[in-house]
């Protein structure tokens, strides 16, 4: 890692790095996140005042918030213990990059990107052994690319400092406030890292941004913000690739995303989540879309121990449509609770909602949702549509969706269904030639096609493979 | 928690009513216990989105609701061939047994605060008891408030190989004074190869809070079929459940209701698949009008062992209105990977193209909606055997479209 060790020196970072060290041994009798901890992020950044007050205020909506308990069915969050958040971010910051060196990595880890055929250095990039030097030249590579046309992409902290005034008015201001639940005023008091992205007016950008890495490149990666402001007329395609698992001893992950679809542009979200089987995975995301707008999130979720993540769009003009393409997939001791929220606040608005999830060896999937028809928004239609597929008795598949509607000139639809893996599928494959093992996996393949042909096709690719290397071995 | 009913609550009361029934000393047991229970049980779930509740039973008056003494009704019974359809006090004294076997049984008295009120201060109420083999049709049972408050109590016991339909109906008398509380719970033994079909038409006054469970349980090759229609009432909380313990137990759960003025309806049907090859079926559609507002909650929940289940909901809701509204949450839960499951759920208003159709054929467009309006509740009315009650709904939906 000698790369990110000049980088180190270069930016002086080894020096404040040692501040971060003492200052980490002065509130270590502390419990539980305090003021102090924010101050040292926030000054450590040198940030502008407006955003530690921000990250303070967070802090204290915080604390005084209650955990997501009580839903019926929730993923059991017993183990995220508040008191124990701040010594894991604590680490991280210690170590900057994570793991010094790739054969630092679990070997789990290493053996599933051997297995994806993934070369060496994206390899280091998506394990987050390479450090911000990297992912850098990354988001340097696309800033000659557009930035004639006035496109901005960077890193979110880089933001804060370059493009002050685009951060202030939009970070977690209107569309994530940190109020909206506790883990998002977790996030707004110990954010770190994360994506900016800007669309001029009238731009399209042609091929899709990617965030290939940035989990471990920045201290505290796990609590990253994502901002993309897209105006009038501008079209994007922002893609997380981030789905590299992780490797690290930390065991919540608690980012943000937020974007803004101006009027009239087309906003794809596109990720690929892979967390490792110890992370808990409590992610707030949302988009505020303007008349005639178009905002669409694909993401397929793997790993972790327990997701809570509910995309969710606020159709804020007239004619704006939301579209969610998603698919979960929960293997053993995995709790998956996903789903996506639409709030239709204006006339003529549109939602589509295809949720697939596959659930084997004692996972649990959940589709909960929430479509909200405002009184006043006329001719809005929705359709949301679930689809399980459950392998073995051991796994568990429910859907909850909640419908909210105030507004009687509306066409709303749900429909979900559950089922096993068709035998009769199975055994029409089977006499064609087919193993037990690859029926299976053809079938699966077949029934997430309508994501994999949303993303690109190196996704794509990445999301079979995954699934493959999650039901090899436990077919047949 | 509500507190305000307790406060005027006494075990006197209570033993006072009991007497009343000529109750034996286990069935004034429960009811004080449940009595007792009062200060720690929880209002009934209901329906939460963050920042909302979607019925807010916290909010209801019971002081001003319930008056436990004063109790009176008009009670009709009819039965049919074979079965016994008694007051609970000549149940008590005519199958004594047969009740303190069952009571309890099926729902537990102490669920939550609404129902362990029922329990202590039930004094009216029904036994239907349909011995092995017995086949019998049309047991009607007219129930008529006259009273403040009054709290309901019914008991179906089918054993192996009987069978019945059940129709229940439950309105207002005498004009009281202020808000009126219903309360009705009814439990459901469904024995071996049993069927029972047991609807209800609740027509109450829009002055009356309404609180309704009704459970069942269905054994082997047994069949128990709810109709639940709401067309009165000022808010009602209705709860219909089946539990599928025997295998090949099936269950269908129908659910009419039509909302006008401020009207709440919060309706749940639930399903639990706890054996092997269990069906079920839950079809219910609603019309709202006015101000009015249905909230529907409807799980199906397939239990570990319960191989090979087939499970289906449907909810459909119309609006006719602006300022209504109608929330739905449909929900799975499944848990054995044996299972063909779906549910659906849509929500909308009289079809543009159908008003089309049939106004460019010469009929008055206020005509053709209340067509299409009755015509939309037809597929629930279908599932309805008992005469009475299918016309009586099909009237009252009339009614209603014309007011």
């Amino acid at each position: 890692m000698s790369s990110d060790q000049d980088h180190l020196k270069e930016t002086d970072t080894e020096a404040r790095f040692e501040f971060k060290k003492e200052e980490n041994a002065a509130f270590e009798t502390e419990k539980g996140l305090t003021e102090e901890t924010v101050r040292v992020i926030s000054e450590d950044k040198d940030e502008p005042e407006w955003m530690l007050e921000r990250r303070l205020r967070a802090l204290e909506q915080f604390q005084q918030m209650p955990m997501p308990e009580g839903w019926p069915g929730a993923p059991d969050l017993s183990e995220v213990d508040i008191e124990d958040i701040v010594p894991y971010i604590r680490p991280d910051i210690e170590t900057r990059g994570g793991a010094e060196s790739w054969e630092d990595l679990p070997e789990e880890i290493q053996d599933t990107f051997d297995k994806l055929g993934i070369p060496e250095a994206e390899k280091n990039a998506l394990s987050g052994v390479g450090a911000q030097y990297e992912s850098e030249i990354v988001y340097q590579n696309m800033q000659e690319r557009w930035e004639e046309k006035g496109v901005i992409f960077c890193d979110m902290d880089k933001a804060v400092q370059e493009h002050e005034d685009l951060v202030k008015d939009h970070f977690m201001t209107k569309c994530v406030p940190p109020s909206d639940n506790k883990f998002a005023a977790l996030h707004g008091a110990v954010w770190s890292g994360g994506s900016f992205v800007y669309i001029p007016e009238d731009t399209t950008v042609e091929m899709p941004v990617q965030a290939y890495f940035r989990m471990n490149s920045e201290g505290m990666g796990q609590f990253e913000h994502t901002l993309i402001i897209a105006e009038e007329n501008s079209e994007v395609h922002y893609i997380e690739g981030c789905s590299a698992p992780k490797y690290s001893a930390f065991n919540l992950h608690s980012g943000g995303v937020e974007v803004f679809v101006g009027e009239n542009a087309h906003v794809q979200y596109s990720t690929v989540q892979n967390w490792s089987k110890n992370t808990y995975n409590l992610n707030t995301k949302r988009a505020i879309c303007e008349a005639d707008g178009t905002m669409e999130w694909v993401s397929g979720s793997m790993g972790s121990k327990a997701t809570m993540l509910y995309p969710s769009t606020v159709l804020k003009g007239p004619g704006a449509t939301d579209n969610h393409i998603t698919i979960a997939m929960a293997g053993e001791g995995q709790d998956i609770d996903t789903g996506a929220k639409v709030y239709h606040n204006a006339p003529e608005t549109k939602s589509t909602i295809e949720s697939k999830s596959i659930a084997k060896d004692g996972g649990r999937t959940n589709y909960r949702g929430l479509v909200h028809i405002a009184d006043g928004a006329e001719d809005s239609s929705t359709s949301v549509e679930c689809d399980a597929l459950m392998f073995d008795n051991d796994s568990t598949s429910d859907t909850m969706p909640y419908m909210e509607i105030q507004e009687s000139k509306v066409d709303v639809a749900h429909e979900a269904t559950v089922g096993k893996i068709g035998d009769e599928d199975v055994f029409y494959l089977q006499s064609r030639g087919l193993d037990d093992d690859d029926a299976k996996q053809m079938i699966v393949a077949g029934f997430i096609e309508p994501i994999t042909e949303e993303l690109p096709i190196e996704y794509a690719v990445e999301l079979n493979r995954l699934i493959e290397l999650e039901m090899e071995g436990s077919l047949g | 928690m509500s507190t305000q009913v307790h406060a005027d609550l006494t075990e006197s009361q209570v033993e006072q009513i009991s007497s009343d029934l000529d109750e034996p000393e286990w069935l004034l047991e429960t009811r004080k216990e449940a009595l007792s229970a009062l200060d720690d049980l929880e209002m009934p779930d209901v329906i939460q989105t963050p920042g909302r509740k979607w019925t807010n039973l916290d909010a209801l008056d019971y002081e001003s609701l319930v008056d436990p003494l004063d109790y009176a009704q008009d009670k009709d019974r009819i039965d049919a061939e074979g079965v016994d359809v008694l007051s609970w006090s000549e149940a008590l004294s005519e199958h004594g047994d047969l009740i303190e076997d069952h009571f309890g049984s099926v729902v537990d008295p102490q669920r939550d605060y609404l129902t362990a009120l029922s329990t202590a201060l039930f004094s009216a109420g029904t036994v239907v008891y349909v011995p092995e083999g017995v086949d019998a049709e049309d047991v009607k049972i007219r129930t008529t408030m006259n009273s403040q408050s009054l709290f309901n109590y019914t008991l179906v016991v089918a054993e192996e190989s009987a069978s019945v339909t059940i129709l229940e109906r439950q309105e207002n008398g005498d004009t009281v004074e202020g808000n009126q509380y219903y309360s009705g719970v009814v439990e459901a033994s469904v024995g071996e190869n049993a069927y029972v079909q047991y609807g209800t038409l609740q027509n109450l006054s829009q002055g009356t809070y309404n609180y309704q469970v009704k459970r069942g349980h269905a054994d082997t090759y047994g069949t128990l079929d709810w109709i639940d229609g709401n067309i009165g009432s000022r808010l009602t909380k209705s709860n219909v459940e089946t539990r599928l313990l025997g295998d090949s137990s099936e269950s269908q759960i129908v659910g009419a209701f039509f909302g006008h003025d401020d009207q709440h309806f919060d309706i749940a049907s639930r399903v639990w698949h706890e054996a092997e090859h269990t069906v079920a079926d839950l079809v219910t559609r609603g019309v709202l009008d006015d101000e009015a507002r249905s909230v529907y909650e409807g799980v199906q929940d397939v239990g570990k062992e319960a191989w090979d289940t087939s499970s289906y909901q449907r909810e459909n809701t119309l609006m006719l209105s602006d300022e209504s509204e109608a929330d739905a949450s449909p929900k799975l839960i499944i848990n054995n990977h044996d299972t063909e499951a779906s549910h659906s759920a849509t929500v909308g208003q009289v079809d543009e193209e159908d008003m089309f159709y049939m106004t460019s054929r010469g009929v008055h467009p206020e005509a053709a909606k209340n067509m299409l309006v009755e015509g939309f509740f037809v597929p629930v009315l279908d599932e309805v055997e008992v005469d009475e009650l299918r016309d009586d709904l099909d009237q009252l939906i009339y009614e209603r479209l014309r007011e």
